[in-house]
């Protein structure tokens, strides 16, 4: 058996291989001594059997010869005189004269190995398979008569013998080898276990959850691990919530000079029809980006509040099929279609309004940004989630950037062509509002192909 | 009669640039960069309306709202540097009318400061009287007794009260309130609402902790038992 290939078959893991491994080195040990096993008690039967024959073969040579010398009869009659053993039989050669106590062995059955160290005087035993069973041939000469005994035992027991021990060794084997998968089924778990926490922890971290730690492990190496692992999330943390910090921070000084900022753009266009061209236009500018950076702003101190976790949830009932329509009408005006599913017009849903009104103003923009303005707004309900959907007739979102869409300054592969109303549009965290929102609702966003593969369909799905 | 604009504001830039925008829109405003200058004007004469950043040196933003309140009904829209739900709501609570979140879009002041304004006015056509056991309101005089004694309440108070005194007996939702008694549409914040209710009831309720008057009808909104 060939442990190596086996393992590489078992790439399934670390645990498959374990299991695989585990086993196969104990069949083989096993197996190894088994075989031991099996070939010493062989050959310690055999000698024992053979022994015994050849033993008891002399006694009745010697019955045979008294038989003849001293009663001078017959061989046959000799022959009769012996007491064999069941299945036994003999045979008697004297010069070319056979005599059997049995028709079914004749001269010719005997080996002629055996026969030919016979005649030279020599005791001798065989194996040899006769009339379709393994027997043993013992050949016993007498050199005072001139003539040699041959006995002739069935090996029949011992071969059962042999049988039912070579059968209890494979069943052990086998026996042995399945425990040993066990054994290393629990060995890999135990092994695995920490391997596996920390792999959700690592999940959960990925996943936002920065306070994911591991717990102290029995394993002193196992516990340097968990150690080091956590002495890396407590910086991770600790830098994340840093830069959390400084954004916010950042955005919070901002406030006050920006609410300046457009106020006084505000003042100005106010002012425009009394303006040079080259004035007006600058005001002009200074409006369109004053807005835009107004916005931006917003965007980061609403992640910023989310990331802080100071956002709390406010569940009220709110009438979510009026909510959609009134912001829907509000941002896209006639062109959007609002289908309302019939179990969501006219009741009440247990959510947060500002929430969901950002998630599908969010949208909405995003749509008019990016997706030519949105083209219908569907809201259904079903099984304790409420979905919320967003579709538009633009250039639709390529599937390797659906996921990409959702993090923060993400563009999209459309960023380049910015409109009018585009200058309008946020830092491109409008998406990953939506996303962060969504979550702390307890549900999910994702984007999939609007109907008929036109354009994209963002959409929301919350618990209610 | 020009509108005078009370704005407490300890940042200059705002404060100037407010100022430009709301001389723009004809009113007049009265500058005052901490609560202490604020009480001055209003000591001074005739304000119409005031505007308070809650993040003030000196005598905090709460204050000033409480001390306005002790004296009189004037409107007050808060400023907040955050929408940190607890100074919105403790704002409210202390008697604001209606509030804007830094950095505001000064359109939207506007529209807020002028809803409040045309609200401080009288109401013209309004049922001459309206009377819930205890509770007398007279809508064209402004007034509302509880047991024969006069209640002060402010003027979104006394629209929010009339507005479910005409409906009595029927819900109405945050929502509609906020429309009919604020001008806000459905983007409109109903916390605005609840705040104001609250109040109302400590003032006209005689146990406002088991409100009889105005009953909270829950996934509903408000309603006003006849």
């Amino acid at each position: 058996m060939n442990i190596g290939r086996l393992l590489a078959r078992a790439r399934g893991g670390l645990r498959a291989r374990l299991i695989v491994g585990f086993a196969a080195v104990s069949v083989m040990v096993t197996a190894a001594v088994s075989t031991g096993t099996y070939l010493l008690s062989e050959r310690y039967l055999m000698r024992e059997r053979t022994e015994t024959a050849t033993r008891q073969s002399f006694v009745d040579a010697r019955l045979v010869r008294e038989v003849l010398v001293a009663e001078n009869t017959t061989p046959r009659q000799a022959l009769e005189r012996v007491e064999l053993p069941v299945g036994a039989q003999a045979l008697i050669n004297r010069g070319d004269e056979w005599f059997g106590s049995s028709v079914a062995f004749g001269e010719d059955s005997l080996p002629i190995e055996l026969r030919r160290k016979a005649r030279d005087g020599v005791a001798a035993s065989q194996r040899s398979d006769l009339l379709g069973e393994l027997r043993l041939v013992v050949a016993t000469p007498v050199p005072s008569i001139d003539l040699v005994y041959y006995e002739i035992v069935s090996l029949d027991e011992l071969e059962r013998t042999l049988a039912v021990i070579r059968s209890s060794l494979m069943v052990a084997a086998v026996g042995t080898g399945l425990a040993a998968a066990l054994v290393g089924w629990w060995a890999s778990r135990r092994i695995i276990r920490p391997v596996a926490e920390v792999s959700a922890a690592s999940a959960r971290i990925a996943g936002g959850d920065l306070t994911a730690r591991l717990g102290r492990q029995r394993d002193a190496q196992l516990q340097r691990v968990s150690r080091s692992f956590n002495a890396m999330a407590d910086a991770l943390q600790r830098r994340i919530d840093r830069d959390a910090r400084f954004a916010s921070d950042v955005s919070h000084e901002l406030r006050s000079p920006l609410t300046t900022l457009a106020t006084a753009a505000d003042v100005l266009a106010g002012e425009r029809e009394s303006m040079t061209p080259r004035a007006a236009e600058a005001a002009d500018l200074i409006a369109t980006e004053t807005t835009r950076f107004r916005r931006v702003l917003e965007e980061l101190l609403e992640l910023g509040r989310a990331d802080a976790g100071a956002d709390l949830l406010e569940i009220e009932d709110v009438p979510l099929g009026e909510l959609v329509l009134a912001i829907v009408g509000s941002i896209s005006g006639g062109d959007c279609v609002v289908e309302l599913a019939p179990n969501v017009a006219g009741t009440r849903i247990a959510t947060d309004r500002r929430r969901v009104t950002r998630i599908l103003t969010n949208l909405l923009e995003n749509a008019r940004t990016y997706g030519l303005g949105a083209s219908l707004v569907t809201v259904d309900r079903d099984l304790g989630v409420v979905r919320i959907s967003v579709e538009d007739k633009g250039p639709g979102v390529p599937i390797d950037q659906r996921d990409a869409v959702f993090e923060r300054f993400s563009r999209g592969a459309t960023a380049g062509r910015r409109g009018s109303e585009g200058s309008a549009s946020g830092a491109g965290l409008g998406l990953a509002i939506v996303a962060e929102h969504a979550r702390s609702l307890g549900g999910r966003v994702w984007v999939e192909d609007g109907a008929g593969g036109v354009g994209a369909r963002f959409v929301v799905e919350i618990p209610a | 009669m020009v509108d005078r604009v009370l704005v407490v504001e300890d940042d200059p830039g705002i404060r100037s640039s407010l100022r430009l925008a709301l001389e723009g829109e004809g009113w007049e405003v009265l500058e005052a960069e901490s609560g202490e200058d604020a009480f001055v004007w209003l000591d001074r004469g005739r304000v119409d309306i005031a505007l308070v950043d809650l993040m003030l040196p000196g005598v905090h933003g709460f204050d000033v709202i409480r001390e306005i309140r002790h004296r009189s009904r004037l409107p007050i829209v808060i400023v907040t540097a955050r929408t940190d739900t607890h100074d919105v709501v403790a704002g409210l609570e202390l008697g604001a009318d209606d509030y804007v979140t830094k950095p505001f879009e000064v359109r939207e002041l506007v529209a807020r400061l002028r809803a409040l304004l045309r609200r401080a006015r009288p109401t013209e056509s309004s049922p001459a009287h309206f009377s819930f056991g205890d509770v007398e309101i007279v809508p064209a005089a402004g007034t509302v007794t509880l047991a024969g004694e006069a209640v002060l309440l402010t003027r979104t108070e006394f629209r929010l009260l009339c507005e479910l005194a005409v409906h009595a007996g029927q819900i109405l939702s945050r929502e509609q309130l906020l429309e009919r008694v604020w001008g806000y549409d459905y983007l409109g914040d109903t916390r605005l609402v609840d705040a104001h209710i609250r109040r109302l009831r400590t003032k006209v309720e005689t146990d406002p902790a088991h409100p009889k008057l105005i009953v909270t009808v829950r996934g509903f909104g408000y309603k006003l038992e006849p």
